[in-house]
């Protein structure tokens, strides 16, 4: 490929692919990431980590129920 | 999006009891061909493999027809599931032979012997686990969604 087969090819590259017009963001996102952040996903309250704990002990003291449970979902 | 509620709820629904099913195939199989545990798995998982995802379905297209106004907090609706579920799950599993019934126990699996007070743990506990499941992973699953 020589000089001007080089320069006819970025040409037609120039010609196909047009420089983007407006490059800049609209606006900030960075505060939006902050607050996605500091969201906390799901609240789990008390009540319910009792909950899972009471049926995760009952695993463990009455392990001839696992089969069931299992069955069960 | 508020094309196809129902079919969207249908998937939701779905969802939960199919990773979960993952689970409970690996643990009968590792019971069944590990431990040599006399499961006659390919009948045992007929009912956590089509009956229940397809009854999570059916409830959540359920729950999403009763419109906002008129119902549960999706946790205590979960919970009532049990109810539904626990007495054709002990009909099936009598009648394809891996549950029989003696004067003072349940024997599941010809091997396992759970007295009747067990009954008295089994259930509530079923309805707990359900109650979190419909509470934090239906329920969030609607809402990704948009049919909370």
């Amino acid at each position: 490929m020589n000089h001007r087969e080089d320069e006819k090819l970025k040409a037609a590259l120039k010609q196909a692919l047009p420089p983007m017009a407006d490059v800049e963001l609209g606006r900030d996102l960075w505060p939006q990431m902050l607050r996605k952040l500091g969201e906390q996903a799901i609240r789990v309250p008390w009540w319910d980590w009792t909950l899972a704990a009471l049926v995760a002990s009952s695993f463990f003291f009455f392990p001839k129920a696992i089969p069931v449970f299992l069955y069960l979902f | 999006m508020n094309t196809h509620p129902y079919l969207r709820a249908y998937m939701a629904g779905i969802a939960v009891p199919t990773m979960l099913l993952l689970a409970i195939m690996t643990a009968f199989t590792i019971a069944r061909h590990v431990y040599d545990v006399p499961l006659p798995i390919e009948r045992v998982i007929v009912f956590p493999m089509a009956i229940v995802p397809n009854l999570f379905g059916l409830w959540n297209i359920l729950y999403v027809a009763m419109g906002s106004g008129r119902r549960l907090p999706i946790g205590f609706y979960g919970a009532l599931l049990p109810f539904v579920l626990l007495p054709i799950a002990f009909t099936m599993a009598t009648f394809l032979g891996f549950l029989s019934f003696t004067p003072t126990a349940l024997v599941w699996f010809e091997i396992l012997h759970i007295p009747y007070v067990f009954l008295t743990i089994v259930f509530p506990g079923t309805v707990a686990v359900y109650y979190l499941i419909w509470k934090y992973l239906v329920g969030s699953l609607n809402e990704l969604l948009g049919i909370a």
